[in-house]
Order: C-alpha cells, then structure tokens, then sequence
C-alpha cells in the first residue's frame, strides 16, 4: 500500500460535514416524496406483483445510483466499482462486508433488481418505510422467518443481498460473521456472489456520529468477487455446515480488508465449490 | 433415569456432532452464544435433537433462562427427572 495521504484542509473538511448532512437530508426527502408518489404508482403499475416488485427495486436501484453521484458531486466521497457486471446476473446471493453506513446504497446503485433485508424499523421510519415496503424487501423479524423469507425468495430466482455480518463492522475488530446468511445459502443452493467494501479513510462507521467526517474525502472501494455455488451438506448437519461457510466467508472478507476473521477456518476440500482465495 | 453427569455428557456429545465445538470449549460454565457461537437457529437444532434424549418435545419456554451449557443440562435433567 502507498503512503497515506495527507488530510484536506479545514474548509474542505467544513464543505464535507456540510456535504453530508445535505445528503442525509435529501435521502430522507426523496424517500419521503418518492414514497408517497412515484413508489406506489410504480408498485401498483401491474397486475402481477411480480413485475411491480421489480420495477420498484429498479427504481431503487436508480435513484440510489443519482444519490451516490450526488454525493460525488458534492465531493463528500468517492467510488469505485470492479466487477459490476457481474452482479447483474439474476437469482444470485449477493453478500459482502459492511464497514459503512452507505455501503448498501452504493452496492444496490450496481443490482438493478435484488430483495435486500431490512430491519423491522426501516418500515416503520416515514423516509424508508413506503420505498421498502413497495420494492418488496424482507422485513427481519425473527430468524426462523427470515431464514424462511430469504430462501423463498432465491428458490423462486430472485437475487438477494445479504450482509452477513448483520451489522456495520466494528473497526479495529475481526469480522465476525452471522450463521443465518450461510443457512440461507446452503437450503437454497445458492449460487454466492462475494463482494468486498472497503472505505478510504474509514467514515460512517459504526459508534461514528454522521459528522464526525475523516481527514480526507472518503475512497470506498467495491470489488466484487467471482460467483460460486455452495456446497451440498448433509442434511443433519445444516448447523456445521453453515459455520463452516460463514467462518470461510470471514477469512475471505478479512484477507481482501486487511483485517482478521473471528473464527480460523480450513480451505474446503476440492470439488466442493468455495471462495476463490486467489482473485 | 440417566444422572446429571450423563445427561451432560450426553448434551456434549450433541453440541461436537451437531456443531462440530471444539471439545475443549465444552465446560458447564461455557456459554452458549458468547463462547460457543451457538445462535438461535442453532439452539432450535437442538432442542430439536434433545427430543430424542427427553422423550417429549420440548418447549421454547423452558429453555428461556438457559445461557450456559450447565445451564442446559440442568434444564434436560429436570425434564427427564419429571418425566420418570
């Protein structure tokens, strides 16, 4: 890695807070009129919900798209995407690292139609609720039904983007991954699709208030890996095996970050389909 | 009726063969989501298994209190000891 560079001056940094909050605000608005508008007409454009549904997450897709270039333009960050063809593919479990805030806008700005998952409060916030509600994602309520939900969703073709560690990533610590996204994965079949986020200087992180702006303009970084299919598992061993994957994950994710894995994990055995540990 | 110390060899056995922990994890102490990584899919698992070893499906409530292993052994003792 090159040397870091070195901070921007105060002004830049006083544009950036003021960047940010400006973001925050039109995210919240947008969602808001666009919940109350253009959301339900689309939602309700068809009679086969289906085709409702995928057209309200293209939409997303598309305004998460001029929202992350707004906040280019604004130059509170920077973005740049390798692989992003692959992740049109259809009916694929997108998972990837989750060291920021807005690291699920700028990887679903790239997937015009994926079922994402959401916490329950999300439909229940006025800015997010109607968008969410219309583009049909997964409200996360317990796991069992979340499990349920997920693998519905991939056995019926959709894509569906999963971050396992459910939560931002705590810096300085391991990535420690949950077992649900690999249950997922491993009952459904999953053909995985890995894509790593990293975020330079790190900002929007969890325990971070949104002002709290790094040294430098923020450089996020999304790599997206090369799809792969799980592995068949015994069925009495749908516990174990799910571990197994998700520690695999963790060591796939900490070897592209530069950080650790919370759990050691052996390679997979050949033949069996697994992260490739070289690209 | 099996003892205590069987019924917690037993939950021991299940916790390596279902989640593959690494024997020397497994103390009465061990926690079952902090040490053990045992989530709460993983918990249904076994109670699922332990059906087997307590002769009744077992409901969620009378695991609620449960956060160790020593914990669960108490907790299936109780339940074969009832049922004796």
């Amino acid at each position: 890695m090159s040397a870091p560079l070195p901070p921007s001056g105060p002004l830049n940094r006083a544009w950036r807070i003021v960047g940010t909050g400006l973001s925050f605000t039109l995210f919240g608005v947008v969602g808001l009129l666009a919940g109350l508008t253009v959301f339900p007409l689309l939602g309700l454009s068809s009679r086969d919900p289906d085709v409702s549904r995928r057209r309200c997450q293209w939409l997303v897709s598309r305004w998460f798209g001029l929202f992350a270039g707004f906040m280019r333009l604004v130059g509170v960050m920077s973005v740049e995407i390798h692989g992003a063809e692959k992740l049109r593919r259809p009916g694929v479990m997108i998972i990837a690292n989750h060291p920021s805030l807005i690291d699920v806008v700028l990887l679903i700005a790239h997937v015009p139609e994926v079922d994402c998952i959401v916490k329950r409060a999300v439909f229940e916030n006025p800015f997010m609720r109607w968008p969410a509600t219309f583009a049909r994602y997964i409200c996360h309520n317990t796991p069992e039904q979340l499990i349920a939900d997920c693998t519905t969703a991939l056995r019926r073709g959709h894509s569906l983007m999963i971050f396992p560690e459910s939560t931002r990533t705590v810096p300085g610590q391991p990535i420690r991954m949950m077992h649900g996204a690999a249950r997922i994965a491993l009952e459904a079949r999953a053909t995985v699709l890995p894509v790593t986020i990293t975020c330079e200087p790190l900002t929007l992180s969890k325990g971070l208030p949104w002002y709290r702006v790094p040294a430098r303009r923020a450089h996020y970084t999304l790599t997206v890996g090369d799809p792969y299919p799980v592995p068949v598992f015994d069925a009495g061993h749908a516990s174990a095996a799910a571990r197994r994957l998700t520690h695999q994950w963790e060591q796939y994710f900490a070897a592209r970050t530069g950080t650790a894995a919370a759990h050691p994990a052996p390679p997979l055995a050949d033949g069996a389909g697994h992260p490739q540990y070289s690209r | 009726m099996p003892t205590l110390d069987q019924t917690y060899a037993h939950i021991r056995g299940l916790l390596i063969e279902l989640f593959e922990v690494e024997p020397e994890k497994i103390r009465p102490e061990a926690r079952l989501a902090q040490d053990l990584e045992i989530d709460s899919i993983d918990a249904i698992d076994l109670v699922l298994k332990l059906k087997d070893y307590t002769g009744r499906k077992i409901k969620p409530e009378e695991f609620k209190h449960v956060q160790t292993v020593g914990d669960v052994a108490n907790a299936v003792q109780a339940i074969v000891s009832a049922a004796a």
